[in-house]
């Protein structure tokens, strides 16, 4: 399924959130993150985060769409990494 | 294909390091870029790499295989993941039909014909009609490998001819030469055979199969994956052959877009990218499968036709290699 994720954390866990979402999802933003994965990859990615976090500062959401959704992009000005599998 | 990943390219030469227990891909030329290791599922590499041991041990640990191309485009060798799909059970009944003669030669006979009849689909059916007839015939009581290969290769030699007459002049075959290929027709025919190789490879990893054990390619084939060799026979006039004719008469295909001598030839840098993205949107391509009544990926085919010879090894179904039916 397709996942976009977005974070707000405490500054001085924004590295360790960014390398766990390094793992998983595509770098578009800086703390969104966007791609595919499969139903057990995602639980466990959850519990990563979960981990990380600090519950009464830190907020994440996961926008998830059913399976084979692909969201339609658009975007204006300077994209800055552009998921493509050819390199 | 299992799980939500995607074949990775690189078509630029590039050192891939581990970063963040995930991929970094360091190219020459452009800016780094990472690579989500969930959403790996094999890569292509179509230019020299570097790697280190970190990033085996972790490209092991997500069994993810890279596959390297050769200079001249043809399969060069693979870092695989240790091999934790191969079964007892069904490497020895792999063993026990490769090595009944009849067996092996009724699997080889019709690897073959579905070839031959994908290679007839592709490039002409009235064309070749005769062609595919005699191969008929003389494969019929073909009772070695060698005879069988002797005879495909008089069919294709046959279809090159054909397939000459439907290509611009700068791009005609005028024979299959690799190792060098020769010119700029044999040189695309090259890249795609080898992209289908390491796919199948890809493909094979995941079933139970032994890829060193084989029906039609001898077992001992230059160190190769001669199981691979087998199957990929009926995949590359699906690809090659067929991608060939189609980006010729769409004029996609340049000639500055192959760097050619006198006596070989190869893609150069432009083409090979544009070659390798329309073998990637045709692995995506989709046709409705029959009896499994759903829409099922080019991709998926190669997986497909894997899990059927392990079917025909351990519950001795008999095996209807892949021919084209659309």
């Amino acid at each position: 399924m397709h996942i976009i994720v977005v974070y707000d954390t405490a500054a001085e866990r924004n590295p360790k959130i960014l390398r766990t979402c390094r793992r998983y999802l595509h770098h578009v933003q800086r703390s969104v993150f966007e791609g595919q994965l499969s139903p057990a990859q995602f639980t466990r990615f959850q519990r990563d985060v979960k981990d990380l976090i600090d519950d009464e500062y830190d907020h994440v959401i996961a926008y998830t769409l059913p399976p084979g959704a692909v969201p339609q992009r658009v975007t204006w000005g300077q994209e800055r990494d552009a998921p493509s599998d050819i390199l | 294909m299992p799980t939500a990943a995607r074949t990775y390219w690189l078509t630029s030469s590039c050192r891939i390091r581990r970063k963040d227990q995930s991929l970094l891909i360091e190219r020459e030329h452009g800016d780094d870029v990472h690579i989500p290791i969930t959403d790996v599922r094999d890569v292509i590499a179509c230019k020299p790499i570097d790697v280190n041991t970190a990033v085996v041990s972790l490209l092991n640990q997500h069994s993810i295989n890279v596959h390297m191309l050769s200079y001249y485009g043809d399969y060069a060798g693979s870092l695989a993941a240790a091999d934790n799909a191969t079964s007892g059970e069904t490497v020895i009944a792999q063993v026990q039909l490769a090595t009944d003669p009849e067996a092996r030669t009724r699997i080889a006979r019709d690897i073959v014909h579905a070839t031959a009849f994908n290679v007839r689909r592709v490039i002409d059916r009235d064309l070749l009609a005769a062609p595919y007839k005699t191969l008929t015939a003389s494969i019929k009581n073909a009772t070695s490998s060698d005879e069988l290969m002797g005879a495909e290769g008089t069919f294709r030699r046959s279809a090159w001819e054909v397939l000459d007459t439907k290509l611009p002049d700068w791009l005609q075959m005028h024979g299959r030469s690799r190792r060098p290929p020769r010119n700029a027709g044999n040189a695309f025919i090259s890249y795609v055979n080898g992209i289908v190789y390491a796919r199948v490879l890809t493909a094979v990893r995941l079933t139970p199969l032994y890829s060193g054990v084989a029906f039609l390619h001898s077992t001992m084939e230059r160190q190769r994956h001669s199981l691979v060799l087998d199957l990929a026979e009926m995949f590359k006039p699906l690809f090659a052959e067929r991608l060939l004719l189609r980006m010729a008469s769409r004029n996609q295909l340049k000639e500055h877009h192959f760097d050619t001598d006198s006596n070989q030839a190869m893609l150069s840098d432009t083409g090979r990218k544009i070659v390798v993205a329309a073998v990637r949107d045709e692995l995506a391509a989709t046709v409705t499968h029959r009896e499994l009544n759903r829409k099922v990926a080019y991709d998926e085919l190669l997986y497909l036709e894997a899990l059927r010879l392990t079917r025909t090894c351990l519950e001795g179904e008999s095996y209807k290699p892949f021919r084209i039916w659309w």
